[in-house]
């Protein structure tokens, strides 16, 4: 017994079962499935094909750029798969798989690795692979949506594949060749809510009939009707378009404790707060666009937003409201993923600046000060 | 299993306990070793000089160290024998400290009880006297000088005094074989503790996985208006002295401050025992309760050991270890230290020997931390233990301090909880001692 040497380690010595790196991203994955599907059901075969892209660059561009870097292998924490699958809900089912992969090497390669890795990324990777594409000149092929079930039109089918062509540099037209290889030109896009309420347009047809609960899913004003917006029959990015179901799966998040329930509430919050405010359409506002899924999913990401309790309210607020003000001010219809990016760059700031309170503290100041040690004698330091 | 509904403090964690492997099991003494290793300092405070040389001969309960310094400890030989050397040995963090080696006499005998004065007659300043004569320190860990924590400030009056029953550690249950076994000695020793600072409310805390302790003390109580029995919710670290202390009573002590700041005092089950024991009969702290458990000991066991016995005896003791033992902890399993070697000895603050199987040890390669704030909401302190951490990795001390490197009290909870198995506790450590030396300057 006395010649077998054990393990030394630092206290503690037990480690809270199944918390993990990669347990946390399983539970994203899983809360994320079911608007995944949805998607999928919604959207046609070519919802697998842009989830399957962006996946697999998201993979390829860790293991390129971490084996460039001299850094080791870290797929299996499953964080680049998730980054991958979040790029592709974030982006319109229209997109050119060629972009999706562009957009799933920037949000990867350079957001997460060229930070310095999970936990140093100091944005979102998915959002900023997302508005990197935005504000580049591929814009054009991420800006066009089409409605839910189009493959229900004349000659198409679920398995359709969906191309987007771009009409001398401006217009971005969806083309649907079928199988067959003829095609149909632009028969199915659609405005999203948000570019309908900023346009002032409404809606020709999304999809009419009864829904489960009664009304139709179109209102008289042409918009569509609560319910439709609520479950997800509505135009808009792979991942954002059912409230429900991503509602879903964050609650199931939080009952994990894998995300702080303090920032979708303070998101959700601060959004409609500005709506109520300023009296802009808050139903239509707070159900659609991806405020729900950038409250539950993205705001709430572990490396971009806050540590501490204050900071994650002022935070999540923070995002609401501009959410709010950028939907009413400026010309983009969507604001979620600015909001957001731009809430992901003050969180260092929010951190070292915004105390939070110790055990006991009787003043308890709003700032951290930073205390003064006496400067060590250079020769000193060396002993 | 979350909160229980009893009093409890904010943060904190559930571990599995892994209480039942030893609970059951009654105190019995353990054998006594050939040769003992009692070193001269197991108390935080100033050190010892040695009392005796090697060829003097010891009694049981003799002292062997002391030093006239206020914050220490003495220390008294645990055996009947023959001091074999005085020198330095290492202990169970792996520092060398002069130790006291006796070989003991075969044939041991009982202490002699000395003549005391009746308890009820002991003042305030007997009473502490009397502690600090029988070298009692906290026996949690930590082992504070008990006289010293009787001394508070004259301008911070203490009302309440704790006892702290929680024992939160997982696996030990020294302390709830105490409090099943010899009840009445701790409510007596309670009192006196409540003498010595004059505290008109006394107050035992235990956790709610230890209804048979609370029944049992409960109705050593029930003659006593000024002592209660609290249940509190089973969640680690509830032992903490400030921690104990908010749930109880709500009061917090602030930063850096002391417990006499908010009126209280705490001490555990042991060491009450332990002053009792010492008042009535003279007897000094060289022997205590400790549990040796865990999945790879065969036979877990709670035992009365002497201070200085070597863990490899109590280890055999206890059926010896399962031949997948992968870790040895000396103390428990939140903030204990693990052993290469079962070589060290038993010193009044060491509250259990414990073998995990490879199963329990999950250890890991430390990642980055990926800001998931864990860590923060479970901290007792309330402080940013991953800050702490990127503060040292960046050797900037004053932004450990900032965030509460000083405050921490290495109760683990942050590494317990950490998804990317970073050891906080050992960042922590790194901080204090540069923070602490850069002060002194
Ligand atoms: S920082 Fe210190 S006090 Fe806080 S949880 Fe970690 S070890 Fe415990
Ligand atoms: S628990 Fe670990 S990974 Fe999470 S914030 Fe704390 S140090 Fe970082």
């Amino acid at each position: 017994m006395a010649n077998n040497k054990f393990m030394t380690t630092v206290s503690p010595h037990l480690h809270e079962k199944g918390q993990t790196i990669d347990r946390a991203m399983k539970d994203v994955l899983l809360a994320l499935a079911p608007a995944g599907v949805w998607a999928i059901i919604v959207f046609g075969f070519q919802a697998i094909l842009v989830m399957a892209v962006s996946i697999i660059t998201a993979m390829l561009s860790e293991v390129v750029v971490r084996k460039i870097l001299g850094r080791k292998s870290s797929l299996s924490d499953l964080s680049a798969v998730l980054t991958g699958l979040f790029l592709a809900f974030l982006l319109p089912v229209t997109t050119p798989l060629w972009v999706v992969a562009i957009g799933a090497f920037l949000a990867v390669g350079v957001a997460k690795e060229l930070f310095g890795g999970l936990g140093k990324n100091i944005f979102n990777p998915a959002l900023f692979g997302r508005v990197a594409l935005m504000i580049s000149p591929l814009w054009l092929y991420i800006a066009k949506f089409v409605k839910p079930f189009w493959y229900t039109a004349n000659g198409v089918n679920w398995f359709t594949p969906i191309t987007t062509s771009i009409n001398n540099g401006v217009a971005g037209r969806v083309v649907f060749k079928t199988l067959a290889g003829t095609t149909k030109v632009n028969v199915v896009t659609s405005a999203t809510p948000l570019s309908l309420l900023k346009s002032g347009r409404m809606l020709a047809n999304t999809v009419s009939g009864a829904t489960p609960v009664g009304a139709t899913w179109i209102t008289s004003s042409g918009r569509p009707s609560f319910w439709s917006m609520a479950l997800g029959l509505k135009a808009g990015s792979m991942g954002e378009v059912s409230v429900l179901l991503l509602l879903l799966g964050g609650l199931y998040l939080i009952y994990r404790r894998t995300i702080d329930w303090r920032i979708p509430v303070g998101v959700l919050c601060g959004a409609l707060f500005i709506f109520l405010i300023t009296w802009n359409h808050p139903v239509y506002q707070m159900l659609s666009g991806g405020i729900w899924l950038g409250a539950f999913f993205m705001a709430t990401d572990w490396v971009t937003s806050p540590m501490t309790k204050r900071g994650k309210w002022i935070y999540a607020v923070g995002i609401g409201v501009f959410i709010g003000l950028i939907r009413l001010v400026s010309p983009l219809p969507e604001g979620v993923a600015i909001a957001i990016l731009i809430w992901n760059a003050l969180t260092l700031v929010l951190d070292r600046y915004v105390a939070e309170p110790k055990f006991g503290e009787i003043k308890k100041p709003w700032f951290n000060r930073v205390p003064v040690l006496p400067k060590p004698k250079p020769a000193a330091q060396k002993a | 299993m979350s909160n229980q509904g009893y009093k409890t403090f904010k943060g904190g964690i559930h571990p599995p306990y892994n209480k039942e492997l030893a609970s059951g099991k009654a105190i019995t003494p353990a054998p006594i070793p050939s040769e003992l290793v009692i070193p001269l300092n197991q108390h935080i405070g100033a050190p010892n000089n040695p009392l005796v040389s090697p060829g003097d001969r010891v009694k049981v309960g003799q002292k062997i160290g002391e030093t006239d310094a206020f914050v220490s400890a003495p220390v008294h030989s645990s055996v009947a024998g023959t001091v074999k050397a005085v020198e330095d040995i290492k202990n169970f963090t792996g520092a060398m400290v002069k130790s006291v080696i006796i070989t003991a006499d075969s044939d041991q005998p009982p202490f002699e009880a000395k003549e005391m004065k009746p308890l009820a007659d002991l003042s305030a300043d007997e009473i502490k006297q009397i502690a600090k004569e029988a070298g009692l320190t906290g026996m949690g860990g930590a082992a504070f000088p008990t006289h010293v924590k009787l001394s508070p400030p004259k301008d911070k009056p203490v009302d309440s005094v704790l006892i702290n029953a929680c024992e939160c550690e997982p696996f030990l249950t020294c302390d709830h074989r105490l409090m099943l076994e010899r009840p009445v000695d701790l409510v007596e020793g309670l009192k006196l503790l409540m003498r010595a600072v004059d505290a008109e409310k006394g107050v035992i805390g235990i956790e709610a996985n230890k209804m048979d302790a609370v029944e049992k003390v409960r109705s050593a109580v029930s003659a006593e208006p000024s002592i209660e029995v609290e249940i509190l919710d089973v969640k680690y670290p509830e032992g903490s002295e400030k921690q104990l202390i908010a749930a109880v009573t709500g009061r917090k002590v602030p930063p850096g401050k002391l417990p006499s700041e908010v009126g209280c005092l705490v001490q555990n089950v042991g060491t009450a025992i332990a002053l009792y024991e010492a008042a009535s009969t003279g007897k000094p702290l060289y022997e205590r309760v400790l549990t040796v458990t865990g999945h790879a000991i065969k036979n877990p066991s709670n035992f009365l050991v002497k201070v200085g016995t070597p863990i490899s005896v109590l280890i055999e003791a206890a059926g010896g270890l399962a031949d997948n033992a992968t870790k040895l902890i000396m103390g428990g399993p939140m903030t204990g230290w693990a052993q290469e070697e079962p070589t060290a000895n038993v010193v009044k603050g060491t509250s259990g020997i414990l073998a995990l199987p490879p199963d329990l040890v999950d250890v890991r390669e430390e990642h980055g931390c990926v800001r998931c704030t864990k860590c923060v909401e479970a901290c007792p302190m309330y402080l940013m233990p991953n800050y702490i951490v990127d503060a040292v990795q960046k050797e900037d001390w004053a932004k450990a301090e900032l965030w509460g490197a000083i405050d921490c009290f290495e109760c683990g909870v942050c590494s317990y909880t950490c998804p990317a198995y970073i050891p906080h506790v050992s960042y922590v450590r790194k901080a204090k001692a540069q923070i602490a030396a850069l002060k002194k300057r």
